[in-house]
């Protein structure tokens, strides 16, 4: 990371050092007050595999970032949405026309809405080395403001801070169709040459990306929500799918810890991968206790 | 310090959240509830200066007659009736549900009733059937939309006599297996994705969601 002074294990240990005197101050003070009928356990010993599940992919994951600091070149397999993304400033830049960028109606909360953060971090910095536009409509107050942070360092780290217009950065509305009619009405009036969808969408996500096709703006969507990604194929140039969404930041930076965060999610793929083939041949051949065991994990 | 605080207080509260999913005791469960309750008390402060920009944005489109920039006006108005009934009278007085019953709700379902027609011209480009895949689409939607129509079945058992509520039957195995199978592959990989990024996020490796590295 360009500037990084503040390294993962003080920030580990500093944290887990806070972390162990919240729980350990709490524990101690609700051990005098718990009643007889409360469940006093300190772990729910029926959620240990999915405990352990999620240690093991996390260790993989830390790992493989930990590993990708060596320098070693990884190979991640190509991503045609997010190699879109210069192709679209570029278009929008050529045509002198906005680029509009849509974070969905998640909440800063939300995990989809963070990566989605992220690309448009990564957008914004090719925006202003070109001078476009950038135009991001807010739905959630929170989320206006940390965009607005955002996309000003952005600027500031490419050295445009004179480019930057806090008015593009807009709170909208916090509803949902009311902010569909607007962003339509802001596409139908600007003509943007390029439209990101990226975020947590839900019904309005088809009304969003026809409105963006019917303008013939170039569309790049990814959303978490597996039942609105039939919309934005139908609808748009290219779409995330699934986990590429949260691969967006790595892919476009390039930053090796990244990059390696991205492997361990491969590995990770790889782990349930290969109990589902085998549980397959099992289940052929009549063996069926890894299906059972599975049944039984909550 | 600027960068140093947020991380630290991003992976102590990544930490113990995560791990308050795991206990059932009483304080942990306080703890989460707790927690995610805090977050709610940002909003309001936030909400002000999302306000105060869009109050902003729609002023400065009146003075610069901006394009359609009479419309302005309705959002200072409907904002302004909105804010006057509702807080003096409250959001149970039949003034205020009745602008929400009347206006927005009307509004909101003519947006919504949009999307048929978005569907049908989505539909269209999506089941042109140019290649093999947008065929198989093809397929499986006609199969899809004439198993849902109650009419499909009675057409089928009229006219063919074989195999009864073949479309439904049919319809159920393409939405049982073909597309399980595939939204099951989606969500892996979105949850993989997830804990992958929030990984990321608790050792402070992914940063951009803070503005930027610089400024430590």
């Amino acid at each position: 990371m360009k500037g990084q002074r503040f390294s993962c294990p003080v920030l580990v240990v500093q944290g887990l050092v806070i972390s162990l005197l919240v729980l350990g101050c709490g524990l101690n003070a609700f051990a005098q007050e718990a009643t007889t009928t409360e469940d006093t356990r300190l772990f729910d010993t029926a959620k240990i595999w999915i405990f352990l599940a999620v240690i093991l992919y996390s260790a993989t994951v830390v790992y493989c970032i930990y590993h990708a600091r060596s320098g070693k070149e990884l190979f991640i397999r190509r991503i045609p949405g997010l190699e879109a993304v210069d192709e679209a400033i570029g278009r929008a830049t050529e045509m002198g026309r906005s680029i509009m960028y849509i974070l969905g109606l998640g909440g800063v909360s939300n995990v989809a809405t963070i990566a989605s953060m992220n690309i448009l971090s990564q957008v914004a910095q090719k925006t202003a080395d070109y001078e476009t536009p950038l135009r991001v409509p807010c739905n959630d107050p929170i989320v206006m403001n940390v965009v607005q942070e955002m996309v000003k360092t952005a600027y500031l780290n490419e050295g445009r801070p004179d480019a930057y217009n806090e008015e593009n950065i807009f709170f909208l509305t916090e509803s949902q169709f009311a902010y569909a009619a607007g962003v339509d009405g802001m596409m139908v009036r600007e003509k943007p040459a390029a439209v990101f969808l990226q975020g947590t969408f839900f019904a309005e996500s088809l009304i969003l990306a026809e409105t963006g096709n019917s303008i013939g703006a170039i569309q790049i969507a990814g959303t978490d929500k597996e039942h609105q990604l039939p919309f934005f194929i139908a609808a748009c140039d290219y779409t995330l799918i699934g986990e590429e969404l949260y691969a967006a930041s790595a892919y476009l930076s390039r930053e090796p810890m990244l990059l390696g965060s991205l492997k361990g999610q491969d590995y990770g793929k790889v782990m349930i991968f290969g109990p589902i083939v085998i549980g397959v041949i099992l289940e052929l051949f009549g063996i069926t206790w890894m299906t059972t065991f599975f049944q039984r994990v909550r | 310090m600027r960068r140093q605080v947020p991380l630290i207080l991003c992976f102590a509260f990544g930490i113990v959240m995560a791990l308050t999913e795991f206990s059932p005791h009483p304080f942990s469960q306080w703890l989460n509830e707790e927690i995610i309750d805090w977050t709610l008390v940002i909003g309001p402060f936030a909400l002000v200066l999302a306000v105060a920009t869009l109050v902003q944005s729609h002023w400065t489109r009146i003075r610069r007659r901006s394009e359609y920039w009479q419309y302005s006006f309705l959002v200072f108005i409907g904002m302004a009736a909105m804010v006057l009934i509702g807080i003096p009278l409250g959001q149970r007085h039949e003034a205020f549900v009745w602008l929400f019953r009347y206006a927005q709700v009307p509004m909101d379902a003519t947006m919504f009733s949009l999307l048929a027609f978005f569907i049908a011209s989505a539909a269209y480009r999506a089941f042109r059937a140019r290649t093999l895949e947008a065929t198989l689409l093809l397929a499986a939607a006609l199969i899809v939309m004439i198993g849902n129509a109650p009419v499909g079945d009675l057409i089928w058992n009229t006219i063919i006599p074989f195999e009864d509520n073949l479309p439904s039957t049919a319809r159920q195995w393409i939405l049982d297996n073909p597309n399980l199978s595939a939204r099951r592959g989606i969500i892996l990989g979105i949850s993989l994705g997830v804990i992958s990024q929030s990984i990321r996020i608790i050792l402070g490796i992914e940063r951009s969601y803070l503005g930027g590295v610089e400024g430590d």
